[in-house]
């Protein structure tokens, strides 16, 4: 493979600019699900940095492949004979397709418009596909895969949001005497939140190796930490005597506060499954790039490198810790409105809706999915003021992100052609 | 209300309010707490044939009832028609405007009582302060009934929390119509005056009475449309 530029060269500037797509990713969107913690004040600062630190890297790397190997060779067919003859071109066309996403988030972000990392960059490679080898170079059965789950998943959150929110409604709130019957039901909501939290992590794993033992351990695991921790909760509970159940609002005051435990859970759910879904976008193409130069020929594209999702996950914590936390801050002092009910309940279907999303290999946006959620717990009631604005907002993004991101792709990849 | 520009992107935060609208409201109840209470007093006095600090009454409501305007203000220019909320926006704006009344009839009566210092006659004196305490309770049983909005939001309007506005609500009713009861007594006694009484005299204390049992009205007015917005 002949490369006008040196290796050194190409490969070094991908890994930068990977670098600061994974670090605006943490310098920005991690806010957006850490956000409604803050806000709610189940965690500190200080805490939701820590537990955003820790989860975000963790779900990158257990389970930030899938997402990567959709966005390295599932979007742009490597099989295509123009990539096949010179795989140099597949090359210039993801570093094109990283330059033009870092540059749309770094307007969007200056500029505050809710446009998403991983529509951006789905954008841009379907434009590097579509100039480089046409338009079947691009799978365009998994561009609508993609592209319905970019609609459904913050519908889907918005349902689940809703259910979960009912659920605590009719069972603590609606009830005569809501704090015993908070006492009653905590446990079950223990149990429930963490089997699925693990399940669905276990799920995503993938066990392809031994798939008969795989699934009765999982469950068996599952079910046998899921109440442990409903045990314990219970006993917890039982010793919990708050100041004082005089009033309405004390008994209310109360609940919240035991909510804030779960919400903490929840935080660190969210935080997890963001990381699986958009490390991502700042690796993937790097993914290719790196295996292509490395081997020469088109067929290595496939495989990722763990160390190069570490990286990602280490951009992400660097993002985080330069620019991340003023964002949560910021936005956790604006929307106090949210109490720990309505955060667990938003955090946990946002979560659980995004794992699932990661674990299919599609990239959504975390941020859209927990408006969803938001949206939909307005919808039942448990949120005093829902702006409906924002869907105009975030539908218009959808409608503009990709056509621009694609062109902007294309005019750089032709460019970078011309020049190497 | 300026947004400063913030330089990232979070849509979540374009899905909330900066402030609750049921909390303006409830500041907006706090500034006819605070006047009621003042005028409350006041014309306990006013009736006693004690007008000496009545101008400073006045003075003070026309204030609260100033800053009350500027909190309504403020609520209605911030109730966009995206807003979604779970109650109906109309019937909110609705209780609003009858919470505002309380203030708008109650700065009236300070000014005007001010300008003419009538004498009340001994024979109705504590029927005219039987009356003003009533309308009190109205107003001070209809914040009551406001206030069951705070538990009403934590709870998401669960029925036990309805039932409760519910029941402040019938109370309010109870008081208002003590009043109109007691206001038809005074409305009464006041034409078995008037021969006695000078046909000014006569005038300002039926309007007296109006203005007062006004409040009550508004009152009311306020409890029924809460009860509207819980409607299921």
């Amino acid at each position: 493979m002949d490369l006008a530029v040196p290796v050194l060269l190409i490969g070094g500037g991908t890994v930068a600019i990977a670098f600061y797509v994974a670090w605006s990713i943490g310098a920005n969107d991690v806010a957006n699900s850490m956000g409604t913690s803050v806000g709610s004040g189940a965690l500190s600062l200080r805490k939701a940095i820590l537990i955003a630190g820790v989860f975000e890297f963790l779900g990158a790397t257990l389970i930030g492949i899938h997402v990567t190997k959709t966005i390295q060779h599932g979007i742009v067919n490597p099989n295509n004979p123009i990539f096949l003859a010179d795989p140099s071109i597949f090359v210039y066309g993801m570093l094109s397709s990283l330059l033009a996403a870092a540059i749309w988030i770094t307007i969007s972000t200056f500029y505050s418009l809710p446009i998403s990392t991983s529509q951006s960059i789905v954008g841009a490679l379907i434009g590097f596909g579509i100039v480089a080898a046409g338009a079947s170079a691009v799978s365009w059965g998994k561009i609508i895969q993609i592209g319905e789950s970019w609609v459904l998943s913050p519908l889907i959150g918005a349902v689940l949001a809703f259910f979960i929110f009912y659920i605590i409604k009719k069972v603590i709130f609606d009830t005569n005497k809501p704090f015993i019957s908070m006492k009653k039901t905590l446990p079950f909501f223990i149990f429930a939140l963490v089997s699925v939290i693990l399940f669905s992590i276990f799920k995503s794993l993938g066990c392809t190796d031994f798939p008969n033992i795989c699934i009765t351990t999982i469950i068996e695991i599952t079910l046998i930490i899921s109440f442990i921790s409903a045990v314990i909760g219970y006993f917890l509970i039982c010793r919990y005597k708050p100041k004082s159940l005089r009033t309405d609002a004390d008994i209310y005051n109360s609940i919240e506060h035991v909510f804030i435990y779960l919400q903490i859970i929840t935080a660190c759910f969210v935080a997890f499954a963001h990381g699986s879904n958009d490390v991502a976008n700042a690796i993937g193409p790097l993914a290719a790039v790196i295996n292509i130069l490395q081997s020469g020929t088109i067929e290595s594209v496939i495989g990722v490198p763990i160390w190069l999702i570490i990286l990602g996950g280490i951009g992400i914590i660097t993002g985080l810790a330069t620019w991340g936390y003023k964002v949560i801050g910021t936005i956790g002092k604006k929307i106090t409105e949210i109490s720990p009910t309505r955060g667990f309940s938003a955090e946990f279907s946002t979560a659980l809706v995004v794992l699932m999303c990661s674990r299919f290999g599609l990239p959504v946006s975390t941020s859209q999915v927990l408006v969803g959620s938001v949206i939909g717990i307005g919808f039942a009631k448990g949120i005093v003021a829902v702006d409906l604005k924002v869907i105009k907002k975030i539908v218009f993004g959808w409608i503009i992100t990709v056509p621009l991101s694609a062109a902007t792709a294309a005019i750089i990849f032709i460019i970078i052609v011309k020049l190497g | 209300m300026e947004e400063k520009k913030d330089h990232f992107r979070a849509p979540i935060q374009d899905t909330f309010r900066r402030k609750s609208p049921f909390e303006q409201l409830l500041e907006h109840m706090s500034k006819v707490r605070e006047c009621i209470d003042i005028i409350g007093k006041g014309l306990e006095r006013y009736y006693k044939g004690d007008y000496k600090d009545f101008s400073n009454v006045a003075k003070k409501v026309s204030k609260l009832e100033h800053e009350a305007d500027l909190i309504k203000s403020n609520l209605r220019n911030h109730l966009p028609s995206t807003l979604f909320m779970p109650v109906d926006k109309g019937k909110f704006l609705w209780a609003l405007r009858e919470q505002d009344a309380i203030l708008d009839h109650a700065e009236n009566l300070a000014v005007m009582l001010d300008m003419r210092h009538t004498k009340i006659p001994k024979e109705i004196q504590e029927d005219f302060i039987e009356h003003s305490k009533i309308v009190m309770k109205t107003v001070k049983a209809m914040e009551d009934a406001v206030c069951n909005i705070k538990d009403l939001v934590e709870t998401s309007f669960v029925k036990r929390e309805r039932q409760q506005t519910k029941e402040f609500i019938y109370k309010v009713h109870e008081y208002e119509y003590k009043a109109d009861k007691e206001k038809y007594k005074l409305t009464k006694k006041i034409y078995e005056l008037e021969k006695k009484l000078k046909p000014m005299d006569t005038y300002h204390l039926l309007k007296i009475a109006d203005w007062v049992d006004d409040i009550a009205d508004h009152a009311e007015n306020v409890a029924d449309w809460l009860r509207a917005m819980i409607a299921k």
